[in-house]
């Protein structure tokens, strides 16, 4: 061994070593990285190309992916195959085109493709030809863009109206009908009706031409029609625009078309209020047996056995949690909750199936371990001083809990909160037995009696991963919607994980303050 | 005692009331929550039994304990099968309740998971504990930790629907890069070695971890555009093909191979966690004493350090076997959910945890079926409970040890 | 003088001349064992009203097990049993009717370590007040100044009573804990090794405090440090293995021991 070179006799393992370091965190980042590039990607509007191929044949999309044909060898673009978006499923029966490199004579953006979102048959990608009001053209060519443009905020304006009158006037009127007949209420009634006919009435007016890149003529009512821009002739600025709109309905809006379009709103509501909930069981419990077993209990070798059995409990997979959920919470108390009180109701079960209360219940459970080992820990943590200290002066054991212990131990349940709400929001399995919903018509809060809705299903996050990646038809369109929703759900849990890290650091510096011999 | 005021003095009577009364429901409470966390165990075993003791009725045939585990002769098969099919389409079939396929899926899935998360996750805690620079480590390791925090629906949903597919699609390259990394990571260390001083000083080995990164991608690109001559020069064109014909290794997407990377994927950090403590817990001492004598940090690690940590590295390890059989999204939607009993790692496969989540919605309430369901739940729970305890029980003993050479706790 | 040895052999009754000094705690034959380990037996021994009394030893002695034995701070403790009884003013305090919390109200303790809670030096103080409850804001505000100024930390923290008491050093934090005892007015103070965690200046300035409050109340102090026991203490007791071996006036007992196992040890640790 030379002196200048002492390394040298560590001999290759150590590299191994560094190098599984390295993979680890090579592998963390690909998946975060994909996450996000897919996740957040998505919502940017995407170019349409207008792809003109050898056999004469046109057609418009956006380019998803290319891929190497079954068996074809060489390379460049000789046996490659590229796949378009070419929504249009009125027209063509699929929303997606694969075509081949080598047939393909020519590729060309133009300004004028405009992509239509709408209610019914997904997305729309051709041209606009004429906007029409009752059957007499509004707009058309050059200008039908810009008429097309002010018709949509007028509709949304129609839209809000609308809205508003079935929330504000006809809900309340009916809701006092139902209570019995009232002359004035069905007046009212009739009128809003009448209102709310002409509204539906003066949103039904327009119509679009549009015409697909290939040709074919379509007409479209205007009242379908969520969105449109046309990628091809937006600046970056106006992409940027449209890519926050893109997150932000994501964010808010309730899933349409068998999860393959629109937002995530109801599975992130279902989630938190599900957390919310399952917070709100666990702290209590949890900190009261951490109590019980450091400060309460003799600590003798029973406890001590009772301890590890706790802390074990931790590791036992959550899908037995969701076994003892639904035997117990659904079969058992939901059962007899239904045969005492809403017999009426049976056999159709109220309590008697998974629903809010019995997946927040289980979840609880489950990471009862976690809140109870985190408040031990930080409970474990004060000196005994502090608590003779208290005793000393004449306290007694309550008043020393309440007044020094807990408060000093609130950072670590805080802690064990945390990391019980970030495991509880990441875990699917249990819930699968005991209560998610592929859509919940009825979100669990609304304003009937008794306003939260224990008994209903409900949507969550990562069983809408599970559900729309797995059981959904058309896998390719609602991936990128899987990404959004797992990055989302990742990002959750990360910065639960991180306020939980950060608040742990937070607690050694004040409890290095403590004063050491 | 003098009396004090008499305000005083009921004051006190209350504050005494009061504590003897939270103490009474502090005691109540804690044995109750404790009690409904261990009556777990308990609901399952007596949810399990009835099982064994009286004819179940649902489907009019005996469920015997040597029926479960023993190949059975079904009809249309010449030979006693071992088969999982619990639901029957029509009236004439009996359902088919072999257990042994669903332990066989199990093991298989948490047994790949362990060949992948171990090395990794034992070179990774090697690296970090004996290694690694002190600031580096403090990043890394709560990196890991939110690795750990991971959901395992978003690791399946990679797995099953990205990973598959494209492990599908670029066989050969997969090859390429498990056969390519190692050697191009020693290859690194070795060119390490040739550098000039000046440069391998911004480059310690304490960093390795992080400027390896670019490293390995550079090796995954040479990797994936080495792999079509590759697999044209020894797999005759189509490494697929050649699987099935020379090893008659049938390649199902969803297999054995990525459940295994996911699920390593998702144990790993925990394992990491666990070793490292373990290791980096080992008195300083001890490793002092070694490298006093002239020995290299690898060798002290290897004579020193990891005898005295074995017991931590194994617990370790069995947390992650714990982790890894009871993971139910991760199989679910990576393992492709048939109950096959093969050795190929091409070869998908149903777990218990797997089957749980999806048939138990469907099973009849107190049925066969439901009942061997709640088996299943009560052999992970009976098996993770064991292995946590051992490995538990091992780390105290561990730490004791610890303690008295006088190192951390 | 007297002098005033209790020989163990003589077993029971308090034997001490006591005739100038009336007492504060009475100890009969106190008996204490942690689980099977006996940590003191047989004591008697009586601390008179408003003098510091020493108990020194060495380590292991049960001189602190004794000090904690005084407030009943080892009920916290299952495993601890006792035989024997403790007098307070004339009043067993094993007896059930007395409540322990009371108890310890009267019998205040400050520990090795200081051990303040993690909050505001005025609340600090005013912990043991509320506790006790019915006092008014104004009413407590002076409390609280009367006991800081007893414990001769008035002047240091009278500018920022709202600030964290952990912000304070060893020496003051010692001293917060000091008036934070004195403010329910407790008849007893039982120091144990107060100054041990401390600099040699803080220690000089608790050793004044406890010389000063002696007009105030009855002080017990458990010390290794036999100057210290000199300097402050009017008695002085010698513990050795959970045994009374020597208790009397600190003069005699340091210039002039009885017994050989006394002198042995104050030479060696003097020395």
């Amino acid at each position: 061994m030379m002196s200048h070179d002492l390394t040298r006799g560590e001999g290759p393992w150590p590299w191994l070593a560094a190098g599984s370091v390295a993979l680890s965190l090579l592998m963390l980042g690909a998946l975060l990285v994909l996450l996000a590039g897919r996740g957040l990607g998505h919502f940017w509007p995407a170019p349409v190309a207008l792809v003109e191929l050898e056999n004469g044949r046109w057609l418009a999309g956006e380019a998803v992916k290319e891929a190497r044909l079954p068996g074809a060898e060489g390379s460049g673009t000789r046996g490659r195959e590229r796949l378009y978006r070419t929504a249009n499923r009125d027209l063509d029966d699929g929303i997606w085109t694969w075509v081949a490199l080598e047939t393909i004579a020519d590729v060309g953006y133009p300004d004028e493709l405009v992509v239509l979102e709408r209610r019914r048959w997904g997305d729309f990608i051709g041209r606009l030809m004429a906007v029409e009001r009752d059957g007499r053209p509004l707009g058309e060519g050059k200008s039908a863009w810009t008429v097309l443009q002010a018709r949509l905020v007028e509709l949304e304006v129609l839209r809000d109206e609308q809205a508003r009158l079935r929330r504000k006037t006809i809900m309340p009127l009916a809701a006092r009908l139902a209570t019995g007949p009232d002359a004035e209420a069905s007046r009212d009634l009739a009128r809003a009706n009448a209102q709310l006919r002409e509204l539906r009435a003066e949103m039904g007016r327009d119509r679009l031409v549009l015409e697909s890149a290939d040709g074919r003529r379509l007409e479209q009512p205007l009242v379908e029609v969520v969105r449109a821009w046309r990628p091809n002739a937006m600046s970056p600025v106006e992409k940027l625009a449209a890519w926050g709109q893109g997150v932000w309905r994501f964010l808010a809006e309730g899933p349409r078309a068998a999860n393959t379009a629109g937002g995530v709103w109801p599975a992130i509501f279902g989630t938190v209020l599900m957390v919310l909930l399952m917070s709100v069981l666990v702290t209590p419990f949890g900190v009261l047996a951490a109590i019980y077993l450091n400060e309460v209990a003799h600590q003798g070798r029973f406890t001590r056995l009772v301890r590890i059995a706790v802390r074990n409990l931790a590791g036992v997979p959550s899908i037995v949690y969701g076994v003892f959920g639904l035997g117990v919470f659904v079969h058992g108390i939901g059962g007899s909750l239904d045969a005492w009180f809403f017999e009426e109701a049976l056999p159709s079960p109220t309590f008697g199936t998974g629903g809010l209360l019995w997946a927040s219940l289980t979840l609880a459970l489950l990471t009862l371990p976690v809140v109870i080992v985190a408040t031990e820990e930080g409970l474990a943590r004060i000196p005994d001083q502090q608590r003779e200290g208290a005793l000393a002066l004449g306290a007694t054991r309550l008043e020393m809990l309440t007044r020094v212990v807990l408060p000093m131990a609130t950072p670590a349940m805080l802690t064990g909160l945390i990391l019980a709400v970030a495991r509880a929001a990441g875990e699917v399995a249990p819930l699968m037995l005991v209560g998610v919903a592929k859509l919940a018509p009825q979100v669990p809060v609304d304003g009937d009696f008794p306003f939260l809705h224990l008994e209903r299903k409900f949507m969550h996050l990562g069983y809408h991963i599970f559900d729309t990646a797995f059981h959904g038809g058309d896998v390719q369109a609602a991936l990128p919607l899987v990404y959004a929703t797992a990055l989302l759900l990742v990002l959750v849990i990360l910065v639960l994980n991180l306020t939980a890290i950060f608040l742990r650091h937070h607690l050694k510096v004040r409890h290095g303050a403590l004063p050491r011999v | 005692m003098s009396d004090p005021s008499p305000s005083l003095h009921l004051r006190q009577r209350l504050r005494r009331g009061r504590d003897h009364l939270a103490t009474a429901l502090i005691t109540a409470g804690g044995i109750g929550v404790i009690a409904a966390l261990l009556a777990i165990g308990v609901f399952l075993v007596v949810e399990v039994v009835p099982l064994f003791w009286s004819t179940p009725t649902d489907t009019g045939h005996e469920v015997s304990w040597r029926a479960l585990w023993l190949p059975q002769s079904y009809e249309g098969y010449d030979a006693p099968q071992h088969r999982w099919q619990p639901t029957v389409t029509s009236a004439e079939e009996r359902p088919q309740y072999g257990m042994t396929p669903l332990v066989w899926g199990t093991l298989k899935a948490a047994a790949w998971a362990l060949v992948i998360a171990v090395p990794l996750a034992l070179g990774a805690a090697i690296h970090s504990a004996m290694f690694m620079s002190r600031r580096l480590r403090s990043r890394i390791k709560p990196t890991l930790e939110l690795m750990e925090a991971l959901p395992g629906v978003v690791i399946g949903f990679i797995a099953g629907l990205v990973l598959a597919p494209w492990v599908e699609r670029h066989l050969a390259g997969a090859l390429a890069l498990v056969v390519l990394l190692p050697p191009g990571v020693l290859i690194a260390g070795w060119g390490w070695t040739r550098l000039p001083v000046r440069l391998r000083r911004c480059l310690p080995l304490g960093w390795a971890g992080l400027w390896l990164v670019p490293w390995l991608l550079l090796l995954v690109a040479a990797a994936l555009g080495l792999a079509p001559w590759l697999e044209a020069g020894w797999f005759g064109g189509d490494l697929r093909g050649w699987l099935e014909l020379r090893l008659g290794l049938d390649y199902a997407s969803r297999n054995a191979m990525i459940v295994g990377l996911a699920m390593g994927f998702a144990v790993m950090p925990s394992v990491y966690a666990l070793a490292e403590d373990a290791l980096s817990g080992v008195p300083g001492s001890l490793g002092e004493g070694a490298q006093a004598m002239g020995a290299t940090r690898w060798q002290t690690l290897w004579k020193v350090v990891l005898p005295a940590a074995s017991p931590g590295v194994f617990s370790a390890v069995m947390i992650g076997a714990g982790r890894a059989v009871g993971e139910t999204m991760i199989v679910l939607m990576a393992s492709g959910n048939t109950a096959l009993m093969t050795l190929s790692p091409f070869d998908g496969m149903r777990s218990m945890a797997a089957s749980i989540a999806i048939e138990l919605p469907e099973a009849a309430f107190g049925g066969t079926h439901y009942r061997l369901l709640l088996l299943a739940a009560l052999a992970l729970f009976v098996f993770t409970f064991l292995v946590n305890t051992l490995a538990e029980v091992v780390r105290a003993r561990l730490r004791h040890r610890y303690r008295r050479l006088g190192g951390a706790p | 003088m007297s002098v005033l040895v209790q020989p163990r052999s003589t077993g029971s009754g308090p034997i001490i001349d006591f005739h100038r000094e009336a007492s504060c705690l009475e100890i009969e034959d106190l008996s204490l064992a942690y689980g099977d380990k006996p940590a003191l037996r047989g004591l008697t021994l009586r601390v008179p009203r408003h003098r510091v009394t020493a108990f020194i030893g060495p380590s292991g002695c049960g001189k602190s097990t004794l000090l904690r034995a005084l407030n009943r701070l080892h009920d916290l403790n299952e495993e601890v049993s006792h035989e024997g009884k403790v007098l307070l003013e004339g009043r067993d305090i094993h007896d059930p009717e007395v409540a322990v919390a009371e108890l310890r109200r009267r019998v205040g303790m400050v520990f090795q370590v200081p051990n303040p809670f993690p909050m505001s030096i005025y609340d600090n103080v005013a912990f043991g007040l509320r506790l006790l409850g019915g006092m008014r804001r104004r009413q407590m505000d002076d409390v609280v100044e009367w006991a800081l100024t007893s414990a001769a930390l008035w002047h240091e923290v009278k500018d920022r009573l709202r600030a964290s008491a952990w912000s304070l050093s060893g020496g003051q934090q010692q001293r917060l804990v000091i008036a934070r005892t004195l403010a329910v007015r407790p008849e007893v103070l039982l120091l144990d090794e107060p100054a041990s965690a401390l600099d040699p200046i803080s220690t000089l300035k608790i050793e004044e405090l406890i010389r000063n409050l002696k007009s105030q109340l009855t002080l017990v102090l458990v010390t290794h440090n036999m100057q210290q026991a000199a300097r402050v203490s009017d008695y002085t007791a010698f513990l050795q293995e959970g045994e009374l071996v020597e208790y009397g006036p600190t003069d005699t007992l340091f210039t002039n021991p009885r017994l050989r196992r006394t002198e042995n040890y104050i030479t060696g640790r003097m020395a």
